[in-house]
């Protein structure tokens, strides 16, 4: 019998049952290949690190005297170390096939030593031959330059060139990802050797390999001059936009559980409303609930069940595809994690199957008296007609279309949590890319706002006068603006590494320092006030936490050979590094020759020009700045996390928002058709008494229109509160205590909107159009 | 006086699982503006199927249904929509309406729909009033459809089929939901209205109801068997009518 009922009722509610299989479809796909994704990244990340040996901490250079205090102190310690060196080579000095280079970052010269290096195929690469060289994976794959196994590159520079053959691309655990701002070109020893005489700059790579627990205090107290240094427990988080990813995929499939589950519910609810007279009737001639219930549990199970299948199906390539993007960067395990697609996809089964046997409940409450008295018990009468079409001045569709939703509003819930939750799940992440985007993001960054960037970051070495290296370029741009009738504030955020000490407690951070026009006023801070002179630091929440500082506080700072005491004045927020941060004055006597490096010169127009001015200013500097690109704020936060991480958040964003179109234009048929099953009486009573087919259609779309943009007014509402709760916990990982969200007025609360309601609109008009087949006459069919 | 419903050779069939049903065989008739038509048939005659076909409700099969001196067959669905709109009233057996709508409101729906008329909703609402005020239901008008009995549901029926002043009415047994003296009181409305003018045909098989009429076509399988003119019904010797009637169903084997 079962089997007869289940045949019979597939058949009648085809497009309804077909749109749920869909959904458990899509659930059962993306739940399953993101939590494979997720783990798989997860599990790996942890394989790659531990099969590359990766030291327990790394960091790199330029001072010889302080690569020397190191080794004497890892010899007293009985540390193990490797030492190489890290040529660094301009982008513009670099020929592929002929074409410059389009690479932005820091890019380093470096032979084999250290941790180990694999190719394509995840084999250990052991030798490198004289004129071959490798490229990072990161660096191999980017769309802007023609790398190719056997191309030819040319690299000149400080009177060198030589061109070299690419041998493929490496799985580099330290310069793998954007994310380090910075990558190698694996060379062979004799090719390194010719790139390291007295014009180059030069630094020191160390990794050290140790068991000691205290071996971080130990560092931060020998306080080394360090351009670079990073914890084995940190490596992760070079990845961390990859595993960031994986989450906001996981998140996307919980919704589209929750999104098949509401339906189900709406399913559930519409099919046994419907059939309360052969409940009833069940019910009079003594079959249980439990087997009633039963009957309609059938139809779900084996929904469930073909879902959940084709979902473990699919979700295979989809895996594959998902773990694509990072099997380029890192070495995945080979382990086999089809087990947690089908747990997964077993899961979200279940989870179908328990839920609808929950939304079954409703057919205890039906009585066999309700197959008499047409499901009306007589006891609960409810006042209906909340608006009035006599007292309105609306038209009669309009009007029909708003007072259904208003008259039963529980039909519409359903509808409505879709709706909320796509306009969420679009404007959620949109703001969180926007803001990543924003210019104003930049303050979080140890930088103050400006008009332009010109990306002439510098690697400083500390036999060279930086001071005259920095003031330099400065006077360069200055001329350059002069001759072209522009007056600016040059300046630039110069870094440093120091180490930072506090009765016991120790700490190594990146440190700040702002050269040109630039003062420490400028800056944002969230608690405080600024440095005002040279014994005044401002220092970020993480390091303050580290060294247990706050506002008032004297703490021991050492940079290069300087060491003194600052006054803790304010607490502010960083991004570099995940949250460390030291700000001197801008005047404080630092050690200057122990400079880290720098972020690109910053310019600010004395005479405020609009945006298109901006614009114009932007492609006038590139065409007389040909070695630098010219970046907006926005544009510099790009290049620093990884313009391949926001590709990625982009096209995320892009198939977030093709996915929410999808299931709202699907939730749009699935609700219309059965509206217009429902109402096929009521269909035919309108369509008598002189509806016509376009008035009834526009009813039944309008009223898909209307709850969508209730749906997105709350969405919007809501967004915002929880972009808050949601994104700034992220933001707080990487260091951002305080961030104001970009809110694109225009893309999030217009275009975005009237796309969503353009596409659920168009599939409610196409769905609403079965309603022709109605004729006036089944008017007879009524109840 | 003009006629204004006239059905030539008009064929219905139906096909289900391949086996042609002809419900309807070559039907002619017409109805002059004014009079007031019961079709009377024993059950599955096609009583209701000639009601849905000459209204333009329901397609035909052959034939040639003209109302107004328009021929149905040949226009479209929104001209047929706005016809029902604008010159036909329907009323049916149950009494179909909108739960959403209060009764006042699914009076004027078709009125508020309607671009016939240039008219503010307060006049509209005023039209509705009245309406519900002669057929004596105007306390129920902010009442919703399931709080009211079935033969004020049936009167505010009337008046929805009334509210676009339509030439004709077509209603399909307009009492077989009431007792007899609701029964009463929409006929005697119905006669009202077409004695105001309004051209009325009716399916029906109470000959009480029938005999009400001006002129009755009785239908048996799908064909006009016999007509009988009662002519004008002023309110007395409804006994005689129904009598004389009976008499002449019988002979048509009813």
């Amino acid at each position: 019998m079962y089997l007869h009922i289940l045949k019979r009722d597939l058949k009648r509610k085809r497009t309804m049952n077909i749109i749920l299989l869909i959904f458990v479809i899509l659930a059962a796909t993306f739940i399953a290949s993101s939590a494979n994704n997720m783990i798989t990244v997860n599990s790996a990340l942890d394989d790659y690190i531990e099969k590359a040996g990766v030291s327990d901490y790394w960091f790199a250079s330029t001072n010889a005297a302080d690569v020397e205090r190191f080794r004497e102190f890892a010899g007293e310690n009985g540390y193990d170390y490797t030492i190489s060196e890290l040529i660094q080579i301009e982008p513009k000095n670099v020929l592929v096939e002929g074409k410059g280079l389009e690479y932005s970052n820091t890019l380093v010269l470096s032979t084999l030593g250290g941790f180990r290096i694999f190719d394509n195929r995840n084999e250990e690469i052991t030798e490198v031959k004289d004129g071959e060289i490798w490229v990072t994976g990161v660096l191999f794959q980017s769309k802007e330059n023609d790398f190719h196994e056997g191309g030819r590159i040319r690299i000149s520079q400080g009177g060198v060139e030589k061109e070299f053959t690419l041998r493929g691309y490496t799985k580099d655990a330290l310069f793998g990802s954007t994310m380090v701002g910075m990558t190698r070109l694996l060379i062979s020893e004799n090719d390194a050797k010719l790139f390291s005489g007295e014009s180059f700059s030069v630094c020191s790579a160390v990794a050290v390999y140790t068991e000691d627990p205290e071996y971080r205090d130990k560092f931060n107290r020998l306080a080394l001059s360090t351009v670079m240094s990073i914890d084995r427990s940190m490596f992760k988080m070079i990845y961390m936009m990859d595993i960031l990813m994986a989450a906001i995929l996981l998140v996307v499939s919980i919704c589209l559980i929750l999104i098949s589950m509401v339906i189900l519910r709406f399913i559930i609810h519409f099919t046994v409303t419907e059939e309360f007279r052969e409940i009833g009737v069940m019910k009079a001639i003594g079959i249980r609930n439990g087997a009633i219930r039963g009957l309609y549990i059938a139809k779900y199970f084996a929904i469930a069940v073909v879902g959940t299948v084709t979902g473990l199906v699919l979700s295979v390539p989809f895996s594959k595809m998902m773990v694509g993007g990072i099997s380029g960067k890192i070495i995945l395990s080979g382990r086999d994690y089809f087990p947690v697609n089908i747990g997964a996809a077993i899961l979200a089964g279940a989870a179908v199957v328990l839920f609808s046997w929950l939304c079954t409940g409703k057919i205890r409450r039906f009585s066999p008296i309700d197959a008499i008295r047409s499901g009306e018990t007589g006891e609960r009468f409810r006042k209906k007609s909340l608006l009035k079409l006599s007292k309105t001045r609306l038209a009669a569709v309009p009007f029909m279309a708003l007072n259904d939703i208003f008259s039963s509003v529980r039909s519409y819930v359903s509808m409505i949590i879709i709706f909320i939750l796509g306009t969420l799940l679009v404007i959620i992440p949109v703001n969180t890319i926007n803001t990543l985007r924003s210019d104003d993001l930049i303050t979080t960054f140890n930088m103050v706002k400006s008009d332009h960037i010109v990306s002439q970051e510098l690697l400083f070495h500390p036999n060279e006068d930086n001071v005259a290296k920095v003031y330099g370029q400065f006077d360069e741009l200055g001329e350059m603006f002069a001759d072209n009738g522009i007056e600016a504030d040059i300046f630039q955020e110069i870094m440093f590494r120091s180490n930072l000490c506090k009765g016991d407690k120790t700490a190594n951070s990146l440190s700040f320092q702002g050269w040109g026009g630039v003062t420490t006023e400028m800056y944002h801070y969230l608690e405080g006030t600024p440095p005002r002179n040279e014994n005044e630091v401002a220092l970020t929440y993480l390091t303050a936490e580290q060294i247990g500082a706050e506002i008032g506080d004297d703490v021991e700072i050492t940079t290069g050979a300087v060491s003194r005491t600052y006054t803790v004045t304010a607490l502010t927020q960083s991004m570099n590094n995940m949250g460390e941060g030291v700000r001197f004055y801008q005047d404080a006597e630092l050690d200057f020759s122990c400079a880290a490096g720098s972020f690109g010169i910053q310019v600010n127009y004395r005479d405020d020009p609009d945006q298109r001015e901006l614009a114009r200013r932007k492609d006038l500097i590139e065409k007389l700045y040909p070695r630098s690109k010219i970046y907006t704020p926005g544009e510099y936060i790009g290049y620093m996390i990884g313009n391949d991480v926001t590709g990625s958040l982009e096209s995320m964003e892009i198939l977030i928002l093709s996915i929410i179109l999808g299931i709202n234009a699907l939730v749009a048929v699935l609700m219309v058709k059965s509206f217009i099953a429902r109402e096929k009486g009521e269909i035919a009573l309108l369509k008598a008494i002189g509806f016509g087919d376009g008035s009834l259609i526009l009813i039944q779309t309008l009223r898909i229109g209307m709850v969508l943009l209730i749906s997105v007014i709350v969405g919007v509402l809501l967004s915002s509160p929880l972009s808050s709760l949601i994104i700034t916990p992220i933001f707080r990982m990487m260091g951002a205590y305080s961030i104001e969200y970009e809110i694109r007025v225009m893309q999030v609360y217009v275009v975005f909107p009237l796309c969503m309601l353009a596409a659920t609109a168009f599939a409610a008009y196409l769905s609403a159009r079965g309603l022709r087949k109605i004729s006036s006459s089944d008017i007879a069919n009524m109840e | 006086m003009n006629t204004i419903l006239e059905v030539r050779d008009l064929c219905k069939t139906y096909v289900i699982n391949k086996r042609q049903n002809n419900v309807l065989k070559n039907v002619n008739f017409r109805v002059d503006e004014g009079e007031m038509v019961a079709v009377m048939g024993p059950s599955g005659s096609g009583k209701s199927t000639l009601l849905y076909s000459v209204s333009g409700m329901d397609g035909i099969t052959a034939g040639e249904v003209t109302f107004c001196g328009r021929n149905l067959g040949e226009i479209g669905q929104k001209e047929l929509a706005d016809l029902r709109l604008n010159e036909m009233g329907f009323i049916f057996q149950q009494m179909y309406m909108l739960k959403n709508l209060s009764v006042l409101d699914n009076i004027i729906l078709p009125a508020c729909q309607s671009d016939k008329r240039k008219e503010t909703r307060r006049e509209t609402t005023e039209r509705g009033h009245a309406l519900m005020r002669r057929m004596g239901i105007i306390d129920i008008a902010d009442n919703d459809i399931n709080e009211v009995s079935g033969g004020q549901l049936q009167r505010a029926c009337i008046c929805r089929s009334m509210i676009n002043r339509p030439k004709m009415i077509f209603a399909d047994e307009p009492t077989g939901a009431l007792n007899r003296a609701s029964s009463d009181e929409v006929m005697d409305e119905l006669a009202k209205l077409n004695a105001d003018g309004t051209t009325v045909m009716l399916v029906t098989h109470d000959v009480k109801v029938a005999a009400k009429c001006t002129r009755i076509l009785y239908i048996v399988d799908g064909n006009i068997q016999g007509e009988y003119k009662l002519g004008q019904y002023d309110g007395s010797r409804l006994r005689e009518r129904e009598r004389a009637l009976n008499g002449w169903l019988m002979e048509q084997g009813w």
